[in-house]
C-alpha cells in the first residue's frame, strides 16, 4: 500500500461528530476543558473562599481579646493576604489560550511551569500558614474549652508538647495530603507533558 | 472577520482536525472533547489571524498545541475493535478502508511526538516546516523522520 496516497485518501474523509459542532449556533456554547482553564477557575473560587476566611479572621481578631490568639490570627490573615494577592495576580497572568504563534515545545514547557509553578504556590503557602493557624486554633480552642486564659491553659507543660505535636504531625500531613491530591489531578498530565517535551529535546 | 467566515475556512480543512484527533484521542468521547476544544482555541485565536499566513498551517498548529496540552487519557485502545468509533467516516471500498485502518494503528502505535512528525510530513510539509511548528532543529527532525520511517514500515509489514 502506498502510505501517502491512504493518508491523502483520509484527509478528504467526513466525520459528522465534527460536522455537527461546524455551526454557528454550537460556536458560542463551547466551554474549555484546558487544565489551565481549570487552574484558572481553582484561583477564582480559592480567592473568593481567601476573602471569606480573611473576614473570619477579622472578626476573631475583634472578637476573642485574648493577644497570643490574637497575634497567631494576625500572623495567619498577613499571610492569607499575601496568599490572595498571589493568587490574583496568577490569577491574572494566567493564559489559558493556546497561542498558534508558538512551537509547539514552547507551549507544552508554558503549561508545564504553569501548572508546577501554581502547586509550588500553594505548597510555600501551606507551609508557612499551617504551623501558625494550627497554634491558634488550639490555644483559641484550649481557652473556649477550659475557660482560663492562654497563659494559664499554655502553663501546663503537657499543653505545649501537645501543641507542639499537633503541629508537627499536622503540617507535614497536611502538605502531603495536599501534595497527594495535586498528583491526583494533575501528576499523570505532567507527566504527559514532560515526557513529550523530553522527546522534543532529545537530539541523539 | 466574522464567524461564519471563519467556520467556512474550518469545514474546508476539517481533515487537519479529523485526522490529528484520531491519532490521538483514546476513545469516541475524547475524540469529542478534543474537536470541542480545537474548535474553541481555533475560535479564539481566529481574531489574531493574518490573512498572509496559510490558514491550514496556522490551524495544524492550533490542533497539535491544543492536543498536546490537554489532559487525555493514559491508556491505548485496543485498535482492531474501536476504530470504527474513532474513524467512522472511512466508508470507501474495503481495501482502502483495511489500509486507513492499517495506517492509522501503525501511526498510533509510535510515540506522540513521532506520531505529529509524520503526520506533517505525509501532509507535504517540509523538514524546516515541521522543525518551526514544534521548535526543534531540522536536524533533529530530519533524524527523528528518517527512524520514524524505518519504524512506520516494519509496522506496516508485521
Amino acid at each position: 500500500m502506498s502510505i501517502e496516497k491512504t493518508w491523502s485518501g483520509i484527509n478528504e474523509q467526513q466525520d459528522g461528530d465534527l460536522s455537527s459542532l461546524l455551526q454557528t449556533a454550537r460556536l458560542s456554547k463551547l466551554s474549555s476543558h484546558n487544565p489551565l482553564q481549570k487552574i484558572r477557575k481553582n484561583l477564582l473560587i480559592n480567592m473568593i473562599w481567601g476573602v471569606a476566611i480573611c473576614i473570619l479572621y477579622v472578626f476573631i481578631i475583634l472578637y476573642f481579646q485574648i493577644w497570643q490568639v490574637q497575634a497567631a490570627i494576625a500572623f495567619v490573615l498577613i499571610f492569607s493576604l499575601w496568599a490572595l494577592y498571589t493568587s490574583y495576580l496568577n490569577y491574572t497572568k494566567l493564559k489559558t489560550t493556546i497561542s498558534p504563534a508558538v512551537p509547539v515545545l514552547e507551549e507544552l514547557k508554558r503549561h508545564h511551569q504553569s501548572i508546577t509553578g501554581w502547586m509550588h504556590t500553594q505548597q510555600r503557602v501551606a507551609l508557612f500558614i499551617y504551623p501558625v493557624s494550627a497554634a491558634g486554633g488550639f490555644m483559641l480552642g484550649g481557652v473556649l474549652g477550659s475557660g482560663k486564659p492562654v497563659a494559664a491553659f499554655m502553663n501546663n507543660p503537657a499543653m505545649l508538647i501537645i501543641l507542639l505535636i499537633t503541629i508537627i504531625i499536622l503540617v507535614p500531613a497536611c502538605y502531603y495530603m495536599a501534595k497527594w491530591m495535586f498528583n491526583i489531578g494533575f501528576g499523570k498530565h505532567l507527566n504527559a507533558l514532560q515526557q513529550n517535551i523530553n522527546d522534543m529535546e532529545e537530539e541523539k | 472577520m466574522s464567524e461564519a467566515a471563519f467556520l467556512e475556512q474550518v469545514r474546508q480543512n476539517q481533515g487537519i482536525i479529523y485526522k490529528l484527533v484520531a491519532l490521538y484521542a483514546n476513545d469516541a468521547e475524547e475524540k469529542k472533547d478534543l474537536y470541542q476544544e480545537v474548535l474553541l482555541q481555533a475560535w479564539k485565536g481566529w481574531p489574531a489571524f493574518r490573512n498572509d499566513a496559510k490558514f491550514s498551517t496556522w490551524l495544524y498548529r492550533i490542533c497539535l498545541n491544543t492536543i498536546f496540552t490537554q489532559k487525555r487519557k493514559k491508556h491505548r485502545i485496543d485498535y482492531k475493535d474501536s476504530l470504527e468509533n474513532i474513524s467512522p467516516a472511512v466508508q470507501n471500498s474495503s481495501v482502502q478502508k483495511e489500509d486507513a485502518v492499517r495506517l492509522q494503528q501503525a501511526i498510533r502505535q509510535l510515540s506522540e511526538t513521532d506520531r505529529a512528525i509524520i503526520s506533517m510530513n505525509l501532509d507535504g510539509y517540509e523538514t524546516g516546516e515541521i522543525a518551526a511548528i514544534l521548535g526543534i532543529s531540522n536536524n533533529h527532525v530530519s533524524v527523528k523522520l528518517h527512524r520514524i520511517k524505518q519504524q512506520l514500515a516494519n509496522l506496516l509489514t508485521q
